[in-house]
């Protein structure tokens, strides 16, 4: 292990990107299943 | 019944919105900003992502393993919304945690699985989470979901730092800790803010998550509609 | 919970057919391996524990997903639990039976091994303990999960998904102890192999006696 290791941005960029992606992609199914379940039993309160 | 907190529906999208800022932020400082560190270079700034990930996740799983307890000792509904909520976040930062522990380690080491206890660990702890989430599936009374799925989050939480040890001891041969002698402002700057952004972001996802497991529990506690009519022109 | 031990190995005698089964399963698992690796004595022989260990593990969910067989058929365990008896007893005579029925299990699977990696040792009593351990560390956690998976449909999936997992410290510290014993021990690092395993196995014995109570509840 002598001297720095150089270059090595693909690696960072690609471990940023992965993370914020997955983050960002996990929010989104989230908000849209939470909206699918609201409406759902709004609808079932309704037909209640 | 308390299907958890709908007082303030609003606080998880803040949460959200307040790690979205800090991350981009503590992001913009880790890539940008602080200088490369003397033996890793540029890979360092992986660190900077790979910490607070690691610190999280450990969080998140230790508050499933608190909600697992209060609700073997409660058994009130919303503990279990909480405890499925904090496992799949948990997971899913595992996960996180663990591509981003092959990305480190290939150009460190130049293989991308090292089996370093650390990463084995996480690897363990999600796959035995994920064993949890299923078993979640295949259950369909909802107070024995409950209750397993409390004993199994206690079960694999005594488990993370047995096989921590036992993976140290036994892959001794390399071990190269990364332990910083550099401590400079510069480089903790970024692992703070994200170390928050992290922090918001899971917790705004974990009171989310929780909402949707109030709600699909509410769904299937109460009776069919169709049910519903025929007991009551019966009755 | 002698009683409840004794009524499981009464169960198992019963069922030895079934043991036998196992036992050739866990037999072929071991032929099957050295496929996986080829014709090379030496290479097999180094890693003639982890194949043995591996085998038991595969072997070990078939009986573990079997042992409440009996219990789900005419809805037995909530007449169980109606007994007067304490949940800890009917859990540890089980866990008990289990762990009998693996180390027998294990012991079995040795000449099997010894004759197809070529694995002899002269320090088979220590061989004999390390197969023991090991399997009290399968049958803790394993008995646990059994008696929730058996109540599920799809439970020859989830018993080993839940289990696996969570036995890689006793499989770990077994196979390195069980290589030891058969490729020679210069380091003298058995023991503190086994102490690992033993530590394992106090931790689970209490934790899954503690906690059975709660999953067998209704």
């Amino acid at each position: 292990m002598s001297g720095m290791v150089v270059g090595g941005w693909g690696y960072v960029w690609t471990a940023y990107a992965l993370t914020a992606g997955a983050l960002l992609i996990y929010g989104v199914t989230l908000i849209t299943r939470l909206r699918e379940e609201a409406s759902r039993s709004k609808m079932e309160a309704k037909r209640q | 019944m308390d299907y958890g907190n709908n007082r303030f529906p609003r606080t998880p999208y803040i949460l959200i919105a307040i790690g979205v800022a800090l991350f981009l932020t503590g992001s913009y400082f880790g890539l940008f900003v602080a200088p490369p560190e003397r033996y890793m270079g540029e890979v360092q700034r992986i660190m900077y992502v790979h910490v607070p990930t690691a610190w999280n996740a450990l969080l998140a799983i230790t508050f499933a393993l608190v909600c697992a307890i209060i609700f073997l000792f409660k058994g009130e509904f919303k503990w279990d919304a909480r405890l499925e909520a904090s496992i799949e976040v948990g997971c899913l930062l595992a996960f996180l945690l663990c591509c981003q522990g092959a990305i480190w380690a290939k150009p460190t080491w130049g293989v991308w699985w090292d089996w370093d206890p650390r990463l084995t660990t996480t690897a363990v702890l999600l796959f035995a989470f994920l064993g949890i989430l299923t078993l979640r599936k295949f259950v369909d009374d909802p107070v024995k979901r409950g209750v397993w799925s409390s004993v199994a989050t206690i079960i694999a939480y005594v488990d993370v730092p047995i096989v921590y040890f036992s993976v140290r001891w036994w892959n001794s041969l390399h071990q190269l800790q990364s332990s910083p002698e550099t401590v400079s402002s510069q480089f903790y700057i970024p692992l703070r803010v994200n170390a928050f952004a992290i922090l918001f972001l899971m917790t705004g996802f974990i009171m989310l998550r929780a909402r949707l497991a109030s709600l699909r529990l509410a769904q299937e506690v109460a009776p069919p509609p169709m049910l519903a009519e025929e007991v009551g022109e019966t009755a | 919970m002698i009683g409840a031990l004794r009524k499981e190995l009464l169960l198992q005698w019963r069922t030895r057919t079934q043991f036998m089964a196992v036992f050739i399963f866990g037999a072929t698992a071991l032929l099957l391996f050295s496929f996986g690796v080829g014709p090379n004595a030496e290479i097999l022989r180094q890693f003639s524990a982890g194949f043995l260990w591996l085998g038991l593990l595969l072997s070990s969910t078939l009986t573990l997903a079997e042992s409440f067989h009996s219990e789900m058929e005419n809805r037995a365990l909530e007449g169980l639990l109606l007994l007067p008896a304490d949940p800890r007893a009917l859990y540890y005579g089980k866990a008990l039976a289990n762990w009998i029925q693996l180390t027998l299990l294990g012991w079995a699977l040795v000449p099997v091994m010894v004759v197809l990696y070529d694995a002899g040792t002269n320090r088979l009593p220590s061989l004999l303990l390390i197969i023991a351990l090991g399997a009290a560390g399968l049958s803790a956690p394993g008995t646990l999960y059994g008696a929730m998976t058996a109540q599920i449909r799809a439970k020859q999936t989830l018993l080993p998904l839940l289990l696996f997992p969570l036995i890689v410290p006793a499989l770990l510290s077994s196979v390195k102890a069980t290589s030891l014993v058969i490729l020679g021990d210069p380091m003298h690092a058995l023991g503190s192999w086994l102490m690992l395993l033993g530590a394992f196995d106090a931790i689970y014995w209490a934790l899954c006696g503690l906690l059975y109570g709660r999953v067998v509840e209704d």
